[in-house]
């Protein structure tokens, strides 16, 4: 067995752009997951029991059913069901914000409930409303909280982002299938790209302990 | 939406995704109990103060959490075979791949564990003539186990998930029988609905069961 690099330094830039486009899945995911993902904590905290129900059974569906199903789902039947154009990089980018928000929404409610009861009381005799001791009393607290949880899950992410290369959609592992199969170097093509992810993965993880401990020092307490 | 939903040719077609379950019941049953002993095994390595133990359980967990399962598991089918000459099947690939990743995971939920027990406990082991493997099994793991049994249970549903990523290398499970199904009718939107239906149904019990675990366990414990 010889090892040859040489046919993926020639397709380096191929991977490249593969990785941006990962990168590129991962974030648009992101800034999307995170707002839905408050969005339907709030829902399930709300004291309207339908209101809560309807959130509680979207974060279950989402949690319970694995993220390869909903991609195929949203790429292979959603657009039937709409009679729209599906490309893989929005079906992609849907599946994945739809997700990940059902795990931020937990990430956020437990957030949210780990702070005392009495901070809600100390703004509401102030004179807030709800909608004001959540925003400038409680969120700002809570999102201290959640970092480390919040972190944990955006790895989570870009891990699942691989599955979109089933769908054809060109990021690094769609990018890595087909250098492998164009030079008969699946050895070296695979390797390669393992160690792309975890370069990138295992920077991001020490990123997030380090900010954990700092979080643990200045005295704040997380949540999972 | 003016579909014209056709459930009647998954309900004759149950055999089909009977087939499938079936093959991601044994992937799941195989790669979960790989991968829950095992990881115990690095858990406890990872523990351990002599370096020639706890720096391999270290580079295991650090390389097989910090890569996509997906990577592993095609990798496994397209790589190892070239390096060692072992041909993998679709079956070999994806439970290496699964079953290496969930050790990783869960070893690091071992680990935590029983990190989690006082000093104490080991003081008192030693003080009445038990050696590190005696204290570990009769005083540590008893009570470390218990406390980790939520996020096990959590990681076990995360394996079961994971399963339908064998489909990618053509290994016949749920997943890889609803996309079957759909070629041949011109149906994914029933036949994709009942694979997430399949899970949902399997796995919310599952997600409710640990949710009264984690309360059960919280009450016992403090």
């Amino acid at each position: 067995m010889e090892w040859s690099f040489a046919p993926v330094i020639a397709n380096l830039d191929i991977l490249l752009l593969g990785l941006l486009n990962t990168l590129k899945v991962t974030g648009l995911a992101l800034s999307l997951g995170v707002p839905l993902g408050l969005a339907l904590a709030l829902m399930r905290l709300s004291q309207v029991r339908p209101v809560s129900m309807v959130s509680a059974f979207i974060i279950e569906f989402f949690r319970t059913t694995p993220p390869l199903v909903q991609l195929f789902w949203f790429f292979f039947a959603f657009p039937i069901l709409f009679n729209i154009n599906m490309t893989p990089y929005l079906a992609a980018v849907v599946t994945f914000s739809i997700q990940s928000s059902a795990f931020f929404a937990e990430i956020f409610r437990s957030g949210i409930q780990s702070i005392d009861h009495g901070q809600w009381e100390g703004s509401k005799a102030i004179g807030m409303s709800r909608n004001q001791s959540l925003r400038r009393v409680i969120l700002p607290q809570a999102v201290k909280r959640m970092i480390p949880a919040f972190m944990e899950r955006s790895i989570e992410l870009l891990k699942t982002t691989t599955l979109v290369s089933t769908i054809a959609y060109t990021d690094l592992m769609y990018q890595a299938n087909s250098i492998a199969q164009s030079t008969f170097r699946p050895l070296e093509v695979y390797t390669v790209v393992a160690l792309i992810y975890f370069v990138l993965i295992f920077a991001f993880s020490q990123l997030s302990i380090i900010i954990e401990h700092r979080l643990a020092k200045s005295g704040e307490g997380t949540v999972n | 939406m003016d579909h014209n939903w056709d459930f009647a040719t998954i309900f004759t077609n149950w055999r089909v995704y009977w087939v499938g379950l079936q093959g991601t019941l044994l992937m799941f049953g195989v790669t979960v109990t790989l991968g829950m002993f095992g990881g115990l095994i690095i858990g406890i390595l990872r523990y351990m103060k002599h370096p020639a133990a706890a720096w391999p359980a270290r580079a295991f967990v650090e390389v097989f959490r910090n890569t996509p399962v997906l990577v592993q598991i095609i990798w496994f089918y397209y790589a190892f075979p070239i390096l060692t000459g072992i041909e993998t099947s679709p079956f070999l690939a994806a439970a290496l791949g699964i079953s290496l990743n969930t050790m990783a995971f869960s070893a690091e939920i071992y680990r935590a564990g029983i990190q989690s027990i006082d000093k104490g406990q080991w003081e008192a082991g030693k003080a009445i003539g038990m050696n590190f493997a005696q204290t570990m099994r009769r005083i540590i793991l008893p009570v470390a186990l218990k406390r980790v049994l939520p996020a096990l249970t959590n990681r076990g549903i995360e394996v079961f998930k994971m399963s339908t990523l064998a489909s990618v290398v053509a290994y016949i499970e749920t997943l890889s029988q609803a996309k079957l199904i759909a070629e041949l009718n011109y149906n994914p939107i029933e036949s994709y609905t009942a694979v997430a239906l399949i899970f949902f149904v399997v796995l919310y019990p599952v997600v409710q069961g640990t949710y009264a675990l984690e309360r059960v366990l919280n009450r016992s414990d403090r």
